[in-house]
């Protein structure tokens, strides 16, 4: 039984690192666009698709594969922005959240769509030559090098965005324009365009998620909302304003599953994470780290 | 906006009678005698039809969009009058669908099975309702999201086998029985929405819409009108699930709680226009008709192409179908106008319509 | 320097601004005056293109920018302190000012700047790690001229600079004005303050109900029986 439970804690640990990234992708176009994209876990299933495609056309390893995929992604994004958000951000902030909620949802289906046209509906995983090895730690917990990646790579990819946002100029630029567009407007910033850039690193980190989701876990279309819907518990437990904390909500979530799906039976291991948001969202709407007062 | 420009009375009863949707688009504030007859001759038309065709494809189709119009009105009472944007109808709706046709192929007669989960359904809504509706905005939106995938993945687990009518049931399965309970849901469902919109209650809802804050500073009880839009609407959608479950001649039983007929019913009520009475009907049969015409070809392009017309709609014509059947009236009645000079009482009564209708499109 | 010729401002339906025309002389410092409600953040706001407007040119150093997107104009040269919000609470005063010369022509310069814009405001080089929403309300103004200069301002535009300081930190506010008219930049200013500004500028427009009512020389207005009798005897 202490086994259980403690493997059950690992594997939880190790695809918390991919909610987290995941969620800090969605992190990043809501808290500065002040758009809700709950396209975003399209973005990652397509990202996903991307991966395997490179390795099983190519046979680009995924985790050699990381920056094709997040360009492409990226490119994606820029895309998305210009034929679709763009429009979004000329609202007011109570009307652009509630259009972008409901013009992602229609994108959700469009890409959705799509994807079950050109790939077909099947499940689909990358088997590499490392995929059934792993890390053997005390004898019999396994850490499987295939799932461990997401973990590592979020933990990287906050670091980074960090660094983005408060050591360099654009990053400023960008947590500026987030506080005030008018501002930064004024101060010579091209909002457009600090926007679309956020919106497209957004989007390149959700297609790193979903590499490491094909790689590690399985694809197929219908993955999206699922993934969306772990991205904002993410982000409601965490609070907007750190990306460690981010990270670490991700973490967290991921193991408060694996545990209790000891005792729930993986069955219901979704419907965890779920009770989970409900009970934060009602008792502390500001996340774990996030200050008083304020909230996503 | 235009302004607002008499017409000539006669030849705006004439285009009444002519243009069905601008009938139509009339009802919910004052209803004149033209628009009722409007509606009779629809209902009498789907009346007759159910009598006298055998062809099923039709009938199944008939049906589906009485189905999803009356899903499409229930989440119209929350989300367009009340402006409350629920995610999460789905729940509703497979409820209604589960706990009649679990009670209903138990034994129980077809009746009591709607009225118990109608009864369920109402206390269910009212118990989540309470907290939920704490939430706003998105929050209230991703909250009932979480709800209702919850609920699917529940339902999935607890009933993960198929549902079949039974050998002799499916033998006597009577699709007419199927026709009109759908029809009668649907009248009623538009009935009691186009009566809530007149109401004291449904005005209190709309306010509540506009701005939550100024409604509660002018004494609203903003919480007692959002409760009474989410218990309502959920009620409704569960009595389109139990025709739903009715219909169904097999079928997965966690398949209504998915998120698809969510999406379904609010594509639908945009695309019709969101907060009309009409809108949600128009939507439902251009969505189940398109959906039948494309779906010969690759069943993804119907997808993708309805995804692009909800997308087109929220940008451009938040009004949906009713908001663009009423600008093109404008620009007929328009060049109408400038050949008619009307009396003094006639202008009157002509701006008082003119200003009814462009509330109307305008909810 | 800038030349506003006929311009209408409006929001939505609503006409706000009409006919106003105005004009900043290079290395002058001129004001535009009038109380509450009388469009002068519209014309400012429409200055900057953060409102269309309706009619009228607007020229700024011969070219004109009406419709020219907001940061294009400051890359021009013409920088706009807003009367609140001027700077980012959530950023260090260090990094509001490096924000500050974020446009093409004043990034080579920064920190060459940054070392003068330190030198007139010292309090800000004490303070350069803090947020700028923990600053006081003198010195938040203080932050949001420095910011503006280190963008290398060809003209400023002031919006209400007084605008809830204290009477001994506005007179060190029109000091700092003065200072930065001596240096070169011309200087627009949009004030409530009338005894105050007009001591200050070369030479200003009464702006009333979204006309110009009066125009002239600081002396001449402040001689002026109407322009006393309706704003100094109630400043």
């Amino acid at each position: 039984m202490r086994q259980l439970i403690i493997q059950s804690a690992v594997s939880g640990l190790l695809v918390g690192g991919i909610y987290g990234l995941v969620a800090l992708g969605l992190a990043l176009s809501f808290g500065v666009l002040k758009v809700l994209n709950v396209a975003h876990g399209e973005l990652v299933m397509l990202g996903g698709y991307a991966a395997f495609f490179l390795f099983s056309q190519m046979g680009i390893d995924p985790l050699v594969s990381i920056p094709l995929v997040f360009v492409v992604l990226f490119a994606l994004g820029v895309a998305l922005y210009w034929l679709l958000f763009k429009f979004v951000v000329r609202f007011d902030i109570e009307t652009r959240i509630k259009n972008s909620l409901l013009i992602s949802f229609g994108l959700v289906l469009i890409l959705q769509a799509i994807a079950v046209f050109i790939f077909s509906g099947d499940d689909r995983t990358i088997v590499t030559g490392y995929s059934s090895n792993a890390l053997v730690v005390t004898g019999w917990v396994r850490i499987p090098w295939a799932r461990s990646a997401g973990l590592v790579v979020a933990i990287i990819a906050a670091f980074a965005l960090e660094w983005l946002l408060n050591r360099t100029t654009f990053g400023h630029a960008v947590r500026g324009t987030s506080e005030d567009w008018t501002l930064a407007s004024l101060t010579g910033i091209d909002v457009r365009r600090v926007y679309m850039i956020a919106f497209a690193i957004s989007a390149g980190l959700a297609g790193l998620a979903g590499s490491l989701v094909s790689l590690g876990y399985s694809i197929s279309p219908s993955i999206g909302l699922g993934w969306t819907l772990k991205a904002l518990i993410v982000i409601v437990l965490a609070g907007l304003g750190s990306m460690r904390g981010i990270v670490m909500a991700g973490a967290l979530l991921g193991l408060i599953e694996g545990l209790a799906s000891v005792w729930v039976g993986s069955a219901y291991r979704g419907v965890v994470a779920l009770v989970v948001f409900l009970v934060v969202l009602s008792f502390r709407p500001q996340g774990l780290f996030g200050r008083e007062g304020t909230h996503v | 906006m235009s302004e607002q420009v008499p017409t000539d009375r006669r030849d705006g009863m004439f285009l009444m009678t002519l243009l069905p949707w601008r009938a139509t688009a009339g009802i919910g504030r004052s209803t004149s005698g033209w628009q009722v007859m409007w509606w009779l001759l629809i209902l009498a038309a789907t009346i007759a039809f159910g009598l006298f065709s055998d062809n099923e494809r039709f009938l199944t189709l008939a049906i589906q969009t009485y189905v999803l119009a009356a899903l499409a009105s229930s989440w119209n009472i929350l989300g367009g009058f009340a402006g409350q944007v629920s995610l999460g109808h789905a729940a509703f709706f497979g409820l209604g669908a589960l706990i009649t046709r679990e009670l209903w192929l138990g034994g129980r007669s077809l009746p009591v099975a709607v009225v118990v989960a109608l009864l369920v359904t109402a206390v269910a809504a009212a118990v989540i309702g309470v907290p939920m509706l704490r939430f706003r905005g998105i929050y209230f939106s991703v909250g009932t999201l979480a709800l209702a995938v919850a609920v699917f993945l529940t339902a999935g687990n607890l009933w993960p086998g198929i549902s079949s009518l039974p050998a002799e049931a499916l033998r006597a399965y009577e699709f007419h029985a199927r026709y009109f309970s759908a029809l009668g849901v649907v009248v009623v469902t538009v009935l009691f929405a186009a009566w809530l919109k007149r109401s004291k209650i449904g005005l209190g809802m709309m306010t509540v819409r506009e701005d939550e804050e100024a409604a509660s500073a002018t004494g609203v009880n903003a919480f007692v009108y959002k409760m009474a839009a989410f218990v309502i609407s959920a009620v409704l959608a569960a009595l389109a699930g139990a025709v739903f479950g009715f219909f169904s001649a097999s079928y997965y039983p966690q398949f209504p709680f998915s998120v698809v007929w969510t999406f379904d019913a609010i594509t639908v009520v945009f695309v019709g226009g969101v907060g009309t009475i009409v809108g949600p009907l128009i939507g439902a049969v251009f969505f189940v008709t398109g959906r039948d015409l494309l779906s010969s070809t690759f069943p993804e392009l119907q997808v993708i192409a309805f995804g692009v017309l909800f997308i087109l709609v929220v940008l451009l014509l938040p009004g949906g179908f009713v908001e663009g059947g009423q600008r093109i009236y404008e620009v007929v009645s328009r060049q109408r106008r400038d050949s008619t000079t009307p009396t003094e009482a006639e202008s009157e009564g002509e701006k008082q319509e003119e200003k009814e209708r462009m509330d109307e499109g305008h909810e | 320097m800038l030349k506003v010729d006929n311009l209408g401002v409006g929001y939505g339906d609503l006409q706000v601004v009409w006919d106003v025309s105005f004009e900043v002389p290079s290395g002058s410092l001129v004001a535009i005056i009038g109380s509450n409600g009388a469009g002068k953040t519209t014309t400012l706001r429409a200055l900057m293109n953060l409102l269309p407007t309706i009619t009228g040119t607007i020229e700024f150093q011969g070219e004109s920018i009406v419709g020219v997107p907001t940061h294009q104009i400051v890359e021009r040269g013409l920088v706009m302190i807003p009367e609140s919000r001027a700077t980012f609470a959530s950023l260090t005063v260090a990094d509001n000012l490096d924000l500050g010369a974020y446009t093409k022509r004043s990034r080579g310069m920064r920190d060459a700047t940054l070392r003068d814009v330190y030198e007139i405001f010292p309090r800000l080089a004490e303070r350069r790690t803090q947020l700028a929403g923990t600053l006081s309300g003198g010195e938040r103004q203080m932050l949001a001229i420095g910011k503006a200069l280190m963008a290398r301002p060809e003209m400023l535009v002031l919006d209400e600079p007084s605008l809830g300081l204290a009477p001994i930190i506005v007179e060190d506010t029109f000091d700092e004005i003065r200072a930065i008219r001596e240096r070169g930049v011309s200087v627009l200013m949009v004030e409530q303050h009338v005894e105050m500004t007009l001591e200050l500028v070369d030479y200003a427009y009464v702006l009333e109900l979204g006309h110009v009512a009066v125009q002239g020389s600081s002396s001449d207005l402040m001689t002026n029986s109407g322009v006393r009798a309706a704003y100094l005897s109630l400043k």
